[in-house]
């Protein structure tokens, strides 16, 4: 199995974290990881970080913002 | 249409399409249920590539205008919210082209070049739940905010509005590998500045038994032992 300094490992995180990559790249990613302590914390913690911000659906829309929306769209829509 | 109806992003999931059809065929209300369905997601990627709300919500508006004039150009083989956020990137891309305090993007992008983790802590187990859910969306808000913009709008389109690589990249008019260059950084910075919030703190005993495995067994064995553990 090729090995990977920790540089190659983090350019290839994204990948893993959205379950990319071929079966051998995961494992030689996994194994690393396993005697990593550093790319151990970064991999968990931005798996974690994505959980996070997904979880929370951030950025709702200002009810001042949406009715003065709906109040120009209900002027496009009544032309004739 | 209601104004004073709050937007509910858990409209019934009417099919978009018959939706589309019922517009195109003259029914023009039936466009409400789309808007009120998908304004959310206009809104955040606007946000996400202009960084302020008045710009945005401008930017808002013309979408939907723009994607009601354009409706009999939408093609039925591409996602209707994959048109529509298309048409919101435009815009707000458009928009920000204007402003005159453009920070150069070369400068953006050598100072990310060079970005390396730099938080090692593991974090909390549930570190969600030590918030309120107020302070929560507070958090997570400010730092997507605070990510430059060309980080932030790949973060968004990806991993809030679920685009695929290419269909972000396309959206963002870039090609698929600067679109994952950007994701990962957006990626890395964003877990740096939660960081903060969500790190277990570090005790001297953590701290010096992370040097110490960080750098070596020999080493570690050394510091173990001047520590006296």
């Amino acid at each position: 199995m090729k090995t990977m300094d920790c540089r190659d490992v983090l350019a290839n995180l994204s990948c893993y974290l959205d379950g990319e990559g071929s079966v051998e790249l995961r494992a030689t990613l996994e194994e690393h990881i396993s005697r990593c302590r550093r790319c151990r914390v970064v991999f968990d913690t931005t798996g974690r970080m994505l959980k996070i911000v997904t979880d929370t659906a951030p950025f709702e829309v200002p009810l001042a913002v949406s009715a003065r929306l709906y109040a120009r769209l209900e002027k496009v829509l009544s032309e004739p | 249409m209601q104004n004073d109806e709050p937007p509910n992003p858990n409209v019934p999931s009417e099919d978009d399409l018959l939706l589309v059809e019922r517009v195109l065929a003259g029914d023009r209300r039936a466009f409400e249920p789309l808007v009120r369905k998908h304004e959310r997601r206009v809104f955040r990627v606007a946000l996400a590539v202009l960084g302020n709300i008045d710009d945005s919500e401008e930017a808002m508006q013309e979408t939907f205008i723009k994607a009601f004039r354009h409706l009999d150009q939408f093609r039925r083989e591409a996602r209707f919210t994959t048109w529509l956020t298309r048409i919101a990137v435009n815009e707000a891309i458009q928009k920000r082209s204007t402003r005159k305090n453009l920070v150069p993007l070369a400068e953006v992008e050598t100072a990310a070049e060079q970005f390396t983790p730099k938080r090692y802590e593991s974090w909390k187990s549930n570190p969600e739940q030590l918030y309120g859910k107020q302070e929560i969306h507070r958090i997570v808000e400010v730092a997507i905010q605070s990510l430059p913009e060309i980080y932030r709008e790949a973060f968004v389109l990806r991993d809030i509005e679920e685009l695929s690589a290419e269909e972000a990249a396309e959206a963002l008019g870039i090609k698929v590998p600067a679109l994952k260059t950007r994701l990962l950084r957006a990626r890395l910075m964003l877990r740096e500045s939660l960081a903060d919030k969500f790190e277990e703190p570090a005790t001297l005993k953590t701290k010096i038994v992370h040097t110490a495995v960080d750098a070596g067994t020999a080493v570690a064995m050394r510091l173990m032992r001047a520590a006296g553990m």
